[in-house]
């Protein structure tokens, strides 16, 4: 009973996680809007990239809320780990960004992808280790 | 006992997770409210040392339009210039002691992103507030089309950048201020006299009828001895009329004065949490025993002495506090460090994080003031606990 509520509860914030790296990501820490006659700058892809992780990362994260099977819930979970490290390489590492640190997408979506990332691949990580296989 | 502490807790875990929750909020408000406010501070210093020269003068069009100002203390970008014959005007009245010329520019938009970098050029020969800065990181002459970048920079050593068609090296980075001159460009005369030049003949500049090699943006002058920086500025001010001076102290006032506001509210608000958190955590203590009497009671009367039972209410409300103040500062870092760009842009005001040592002690000191908050309140419910009657509680009577 114990270690179900304790997969719950790690179930839950590694949606949370996925959640802030997918819908968040368009919503609260999005990057800079387009610039003058339409045209994106490089850090709109990043956000869009970091859309698509972060929506696969959804899914998987339901999937481990929902599936019946013990170790298929704990393969599903250890998936999250590389995902959520990939999800926080993206900004800056993967793909380089403007040249002010002061702009949008350095100082509010770079920090805000890298902690959620690295949350989801942790508490992944937990979930593998301390879930009941069956 | 030691056991007991902790299996009561696990035993109910709301409870114990809102007075968790109740400590995380102690600590996390004194460890960012005291950042904060440590920060601001140590922008505004960094802010002081950076402006180096005791008086500045730019052309009169520049302080009408408040532009040196917004360049400055607001992160603008733009230039300005007078020219030379108009500097040396400037440079031999009495009372000027050391004197260098810096030169403004701004780039247009950089390769991927339409936001135009701030370029200020100084003279290697002469120049006394850039140059020791500029020391600390790097070492070596700066040769022709050779750049330095602020911290807050996307652009490291060996880039290169391209200013109206030059190509510039960035040849070294600087460490971080707080205050705009982290997202500048600085290089040497011959530099941005080129820079200056091409973007004359491409038609980017302002100032059409600009001469590059005998004009000059701001001079910053230390008063010589024996002459106060007010006297010279009031000199220069009467006596040469297309400039204005003024002393760099009068420039930092408006700012001193907002971030002594801003800091006052935070130290507040501080103030206010934590009246407001030690009171709740006294009446959850204290209701958390009242519920509690006939379990410390048959305690009682199993063997445990007056000191066991106060000891076992100080170590649960130890145990939470800990807990509770050690999320509270990891959450506190957590919002900080990362997002620390934010909130010197919404604060509008020189930031610079202390080094980690400073940061460090200021998370131990949230920690242990959190944790002693809570025993302080769990004292007196610990106290009470040790005054029970049992007797009087096991028939009913309490």
């Amino acid at each position: 009973m114990k270690r179900k509520a304790i997969e719950w509860i790690l179930g839950v914030l590694l949606l949370g996680c996925s959640l802030c790296l997918s819908v968040g990501v368009k919503l609260v820490f999005h990057a800079c809007g387009p610039m003058e006659g339409g045209k994106w700058m490089t850090c709109h892809w990043a956000e869009q990239a970091v859309l698509v992780i972060g929506g696969v990362m959804t899914v998987i994260s339901l999937l481990v809320l929902f599936v019946t099977s013990g170790g298929m819930r704990k393969g599903l979970a250890l998936a999250l780990v590389p995902l959520g490290i990939g999800a926080a390489l993206i900004p800056n590492t993967m793909i380089k960004l403007c040249m002010m640190s002061d702009m949008r997408f350095h100082s509010v979506m770079k920090p805000a992808v890298i902690i959620f990332g690295i949350a989801a691949a942790v508490l992944g990580a937990v979930y593998a280790l301390v879930g009941k296989k069956d | 006992m030691k056991s007991l502490a902790i299996k009561n807790l696990k035993g109910r875990p709301v409870r114990t997770a809102v007075l968790m929750v109740l400590a995380a909020l102690l600590s996390f408000t004194a460890l960012g409210g005291t950042l904060v406010v440590a920060s601001l501070g140590k922008g505004l210093d960094s802010l002081k040392a950076r402006l180096g020269a005791d008086v500045m003068v730019v052309p009169r069009e520049a302080t009408m339009k408040k532009k040196f100002e917004d360049i400055v203390l607001q992160g603008s970008t733009g230039y300005f210039y007078m020219s030379s014959a108009l500097a040396d005007e400037v440079i031999q009245r009495e009372g000027v002691g050391q004197v260098s010329p810096q030169f403004f520019l701004a780039s247009t938009g950089s390769s991927c992103c339409s936001i135009p970098v701030q370029i200020i050029g100084f003279d290697p020969d002469t120049d006394f507030t850039v140059s020791p800065w500029i020391k600390r990181t790097y070492g070596g002459e700066l040769g022709k089309y050779d750049i330095v970048a602020g911290s807050d920079l996307n652009a490291f050593v060996g880039d290169k950048l391209s200013f109206y068609g030059v190509e510039c090296t960035v040849a070294a980075k600087l460490e971080k201020t707080g205050t705009t001159y982290d997202t500048t460009v600085f290089t040497n005369k011959d530099t941005i006299t080129a820079l200056i030049q091409s973007s004359l003949d491409k038609g980017m500049n302002d100032f059409k009828d600009t001469d590059p090699e005998h004009s000059v943006s701001c001079l910053m002058i230390n008063a010589a001895d024996g002459t106060s920086p007010e006297e010279l500025v009031n000199d220069i001010n009467i006596h040469c009329k297309k400039v204005r001076a003024f002393r760099s102290g009068d420039m930092i006032n408006g700012i001193a004065g907002s971030l002594s506001g801003v800091s006052q509210m935070i130290r507040l608000l501080i103030a206010a949490v934590w009246v407001l958190g030690i009171v709740i955590l006294l009446l959850a203590f204290t209701m958390s025993v009242n519920e509690r009497k006939k379990e410390f009671a048959v305690l009682r009367v199993m063997g445990a002495s007056r000191a066991k039972l106060a000891g076992l209410v100080l170590k649960e409300a130890l145990c939470t506090c800990l807990g509770g103040s050690l999320i509270g500062a990891v959450v506190g870092l957590l919002v900080l460090l990362p997002f620390n760009g934010v909130i010197e842009k919404t604060l509008a005001l020189p930031f610079l994080l202390p080094n980690a040592g400073s940061i460090t002690c200021f998370a131990i000191a949230a920690v242990a003031l959190s944790v002693i908050s809570g025993a302080a309140a769990a004292a007196v419910s610990a106290w009470r606990v040790s005054r029970i009657d049992t007797g009087l509680i096991l028939r009913g009577d309490n």
